[in-house]
């Protein structure tokens, strides 16, 4: 909770202020450095002639906690300035920080009063509207509850100021509004009450909690100067009271300072002072004879006055049976400030009852000042251990009912049963349950749940006639019930209730099913959720598979046969040296020598051209050359041919 | 009066594009989130929640569901990148919010909180079916659990449930261990099995079941053990992240201060884990985690260093790409040994995992298939909690040129050789048959 000023920037004087007056309402000791800090920031403020109104108010709040010393010279100031803020006030914002600058001055200082507070009231009093609610300013239209507290408060601090005293009649017509005020309160479902501005247009709007604050201070505030009681009925001040108290710890600081400011108005009010009825453990343990405590203070603990608490009656929840007991007074123990139940009474059993009590005070005068709520009704859960007997399981035969199998089960140990049986045949579960007294003990949860090996459920709820607990499943009505899934089901008995201290959950084992096969229209199981780890997750990896290269033979193979290639060759030239050829007819005149070396070194470039082919050369390349070669040997064969031609005729006809 | 309307509008219409950037995919977190509550109390009582939110950065904005000016989107631009809804017994809402609405919202890719509580409104109920979970419809039941509830002086119902089957994500809840079991109280959820996308965090314990605490159970309750949810988040295909519980009170002050003792153990906790459980979430939601992106894909030859437009059949290529993982006001190296790439055409033909440098390169190599087509570099990461990656590049590939096949096979040799010993032959013939005598 403290962690929520840490973070105060002690600069404003309004934070510093609430964070000083809640430390204080709480009873915490303040740290010296934020004393230090808060007072030197409130010199400052109060020293300056320029601080602004609202500053110079908070400062004078803050002061009145932390208690600086102030120099009679600068309350002098002060005090110039705040009745002349006093005179000038228009909207009631100013009349608020000025009178209650004024009234913080005249704690401190005792000699300060309102000359003309009459007027003041006036002029304060006509910014009320008929509904009970006040505006700011004469001129904005919007009336508020937060106006209305803060209204109160200033008014309160004019009455208290004023120096020949105000005309009771005066204050006594404001008792109405405070009455119309209080008709627009509003309820929670649980019976707290607070005020809420119905919001405009969004601006300024101050929540439930700050307007409800907001009207109990300015309410205690006025209550504590008015002689005659206000006519605000005391239910209302009890559900306020449970409104700050029942929102918890706020998280913000202000609400925070809000809750705990009005909390402490409530405290000490003249109004009516709340005692809250509170117990510090609404759930008793019948089986160890826990004994029922009860609590009563005011809303920020400080203890009540002399009064008895009575148990009025005890009904059981959720029925309209009379009560169980006798009206019977809680014994007061001194050491604890608690009052105690010390046996439960003994007609009082496991379960869930409402407890009534009631705060009967001691002095009648005391009904004046403080306020009850009346009976009040609180939730007890008398929780114990139940017995658990007789636990059995069995599988039966359909027809005759007669046990085939029959296993006895321990319900607080482990169990491992192990059965089986097909769609003929039943199955039992039983057990007896007892509370502590040895009545009928009926469970909220008595499940018996079946699930298949794919994870399929089937739920039971097992039915009772009196303390005997049993369920039988009969399996041939159930196969369409079970998707004709047979296998294994796991067997889990749960027995559980808010007041039994044993409630269990056990696998009691399993049971094989032998079911039909399912006809073709069969429902199928529903689909089951998947599991969220195996969803996700790396993928196998792939790897291509390559086409494997064609099989060849081996090199030396290739090359062996390249060998045997040549052999015909070598054999042609062999064959051509046996029969002893000779080149005898090759020209010997010099032009057709000539021509025959062109011819043959023709043939060999072609030749060569063929193997360039199949070493580099594409198609085209080789064509181009072929057809310039090509005509070159054409031309010179020509030559060639003819002249040989001519000289082997000539042979001829020699 | 007019001229100013005039340029009112214009400056607004300048600067809208400025204000609505703050959602980006170059800084993925949420900044401005519009808060909508039932009550207003809910901001004070649920503020440690709200005020970790600030902490961090983010500018709530708190409206009533009745508040008749609350909209989500205004010229066609969204005023928020995130909505919370601590408004279960919302009926309509005010303004121009309605389910479609706020499903348009998180289809454009916005985060959304859900928290209802027992007696949630049609229309909360029906948000939430439309995000994949399905609250129980009986409208009092509430989760109850007689073996796994929180010890409590005064709450004797067991419907104050303490929880600690979180799920095993460190990237959703959180590297550092939630000890302290979680409080709830309220109603529970089951998620549709054939929904892929919505995940339970918190899961109840296999005793409790979903019933009306106050009335007798004749019917076998409807949801049962760890099948009810208690949280539940969804990522949606675009990101968008949703939180679903059934309990707002989990989110208050309360439950975030107050010490936990599960039923039969002996170990009481000074504080629950709601705290943290739902702050560590919230990061999550708000993508201040899990949040990745993946930048500079390339690809080219082993060897060379500019991209290929094509790759022949056979090639050794080098595949490479940037992962980052935001980290609320960075982006960070994203570390693991689970990215994996595809190469895909119809059918994975490859599929490697990446290996990275611990910087956030993520790279691998392999050989292209000896099957040509228009190929896919496919990146599909998908990791429980993280956005899911899906990164896609076509590339083609060739086969041979008909040059680029092998030119001297030794198996044809003999060929060649017989017909160059062939010529050989011719040559010699050629003057055998023409000169001898």
């Amino acid at each position: 909770m403290l962690i929520l000023f840490d973070v105060i920037d002690l600069t404003s004087l309004e934070e510093t202020y609430e964070a000083l007056r809640t430390f204080d309402v709480l009873g915490i000791e303040k740290k010296p450095d934020v004393t230090a800090t808060a007072c030197r920031l409130v010199s400052e403020t109060v020293g300056s002639s320029s601080s602004t109104l609202k500053d110079l108010f908070y400062a004078l709040k803050a002061n009145s906690i932390v208690k600086c010393k102030i120099n009679d010279k600068a309350y002098q100031g002060i005090i110039t300035r705040l009745n002349a803020a006093v005179d000038g006030a228009s909207s009631l914002p100013d009349f608020y920080y000025s009178v209650g600058g004024l009234l913080l001055v005249k704690g401190s200082k005792g000699d300060v009063h309102l000359a003309d507070a009459d007027g003041i009231f006036r002029s304060v009093k006509a910014f009320r509207q008929s509904d009970g609610r006040w505006r700011f300013s004469s001129n904005s239209p919007e009336s508020s509850a937060f106006a209305a507290g803060i209204a109160l408060e200033t008014l309160a601090g004019v009455v208290s100021l004023a120096s020949p005293e105000l005309d009771q009649s005066l204050i006594s017509t404001l008792n109405s509004d405070i009455s119309k005020l209080f008709d627009s309160i509003e309820k929670y479902d649980d019976g707290a009450l607070y005020f809420d501005d119905k919001l405009v247009d969004g601006h300024d709007h101050q929540g439930p909690l700050a307007t409800t604050s907001s009207v109990v201070r300015g309410l205690t505030a006025f209550a504590a100067v008015t002689d005659e009681r206000l006519n605000i009925p005391s239910n209302k001040i009890f559900g306020l009271a449970n409104f700050f108290l029942g929102i918890g710890v706020p998280g913000d600081a202000k609400d925070l300072f809000n809750q705990i400011d009005s909390l402490a108005c409530l405290e000490s009010n003249r109004v009516s002072i709340p005692l809250i009825l509170s117990l510090p453990s609404t759930v008793l343990s019948v089986t160890k004879e826990d004994s029922l405590q009860v609590n009563v203070n005011t809303v920020l603990g400080s203890n009540a006055p002399p009064l008895t608490v009575k148990l009025v009656g005890v009904f059981t929840s959720g029925s309209k049976a009379a009560s169980l007991v006798e009206s019977q007074e809680l014994v007061f123990d001194d050491g604890t400030g608690m009052y105690n139940l010390n046996n439960l009474p003994k007609s009082i059993d496991v379960g869930s009852y409402t407890f009534v009590f009631e705060i009967v005070l001691h002095e009648p005068e005391h009904e004046k000042i403080y306020v009850t709520g009346g009976q009040k009704k609180v939730p007890i859960f008398a929780s114990g251990l139940i017995k658990i007997e007789n636990a059995e399981i069995a599988v039966l035969d359909s027809d005759l009912g007669s046990i085939e199998t029959q296993k006895k089960l321990d319900l607080a140990g482990q169990n491992a049963v192990s059965l089986s049986a097909n769609h003929l045949q039943k199955l039992r579960v039983s057990f007896k349950l007892t509370t502590p007294h040895g009545l009928a003990f009926k469970p909220h949860q008595a499940l018996l749940k079946l699930r298949h090996e794919s994870k399929v459920e089937h739920i039971f709820v097992v039915g009772n006639s009196g303390k005997q607990f049993e369920i039988v499943l009969n399996f041939l009505g159930l196969v369409e019930k079970f998707f004709y899934l047979s296998g294994r089901y796991d067997i889990e008995l749960a027995v559980g209730d808010a007041v039994m201290e044993n409630s269990l959950l056990r696998a009691i084992g399993h049971i094989e099913l032998d079911l039909p096969e399912p006809p073709e229209k069969a429902t199928r199981p529903p689909p089951q959720p998947v599991d969220p780890y195996s969803r996700y997750g790396p993928k196998a990896e792939i790897t291509h598979i390559f086409r494997a290269p064609e099989k060849r033979p081996p090199k030396e193979l290739s090359l062996a046969f390249l060998g045997l290639t040549f052999l015909p060759l070598l054999g042609f030239l062999i064959g051509l040296l046996r029969l002893g050829v000779n080149l005898k007819n090759f020209p010997s005149n010099t032009v057709p020598a000539t021509f025959a070396t062109l011819f043959h070194v023709s043939i060999g470039a072609v030749l060569s051209l063929y193997v360039l082919f199949w070493l580099k050369l594409d198609i085209f390349q080789t064509l181009k050359l072929l057809g310039f070669l090509g005509v070159i040997l054409v031309l010179v064969g020509h030559r060639v041919l003819s002249y040989l031609a001519a000289t082997s005729a000539k042979l001829k006809s020699a | 009066m007019g001229k100013f309307w005039v340029i009112f509008v214009a400056s607004i219409s300048i600067l809208l594009p400025f204000l609505c950037n703050s959602f980006s995919p170059e800084t993925p977190t949420d900044r401005r989130v519009l808060v909508l509550l039932d009550d207003l109390a809910v901001k004070s009582s649920h503020s440690s929640y709200f005020n970790s939110l600030k902490l961090r950065g983010f500018d709530l904005d708190f409206k009533l569901t009745d508040d008749p000016k609350i909209a989500l989107q205004r010229y066609g631009q969204y005023l928020y990148d995130a909505l919370i809804l601590f408004c279960p017994s919302v009926e309509r809402f005010g303004g121009s919010v309605d389910v479609a609405a706020i499903i348009n919202f998180v289809d454009s890719g916005h985060d959304l909180i859900i928290a209802a509580d027992v007696n949630a409104s049609d229309l909360i109920r029906e948000i939430a079916t439309e995000c994949g979970v399905d609250f129980d419809e009986d409208p009092s039941a509430m989760v109850i659990d007689h073996t796994g509830y929180a010890v409590s002086e005064t709450e004797g119902d067991h419907t104050l449930i303490a929880s600690d089957d979180f799920i095993k994500s460190d990237v959703i809840i959180g590297s550092k261990k939630i000890e302290a079991p979680v409080l709830f109280q309220g109603i529970g959820h089951s998620l549709n099995p054939v929904n892929s996308l919505v995940l339970k965090v918190l899961s109840a314990s296999p005793s409790a079941y979903s019933a009306n605490p106050l009335s007798k159970l004749s019917t076998p309750p409807s949801l049962t053990g760890s099948a009810i949810s208690l949280v539940s988040v969804v990522q949606a295909r675009n990101n968008a992240r949703i939180l679903i519980t059934g309990s707002l009170s989990m989110f208050s002050n309360r439950f975030f201060r107050s010490g936990v003792q599960k039923s039969g153990s002996s170990t009481k906790y000074e504080k629950s884990g709601n705290e943290q459980f739902l702050t560590e979430l919230s990061k999550w939601i708000f993508h201040e985690r899990g949040h990745l992106k993946a930048v500079n894909v390339k690809h080219h030859k082993v060897g060379e260093t500019d991209e290929s437009a094509l790759y022949r059949i056979n090639d050794e290529l080098e595949y490479s790409v940037e992962i980052y993982e935001w980290s609320g006001t960075s982006w960070e190296p994203y570390v693991t040994d689970d990215v994996q790439v595809q190469f895909y055409m119809m059918s994975p033909y490859v599929l490697k995992t990446l290996s990275n440098d611990k910087k956030g390169l993520y790279s691998a190599s392999f050989k292209v298939p000896d099957v040509y087509g228009v190929f896919q570099f496919k990146v599909e990461y998908q990791k429980l909690g993280y956005t899911s990656l899906s990164l896609s590049k076509q590339i083609p590939v060739r086969p041979y040129r008909h040059n680029e096949y092998e030119r001297f096979i030794p198996t044809a040799y003999p060929y060649y050789g017989a017909a160059f010993s062939t010529m050989a032959g011719f040559f010699i013939f050629s003057f055998v048959h023409l000169y001898n005598k």
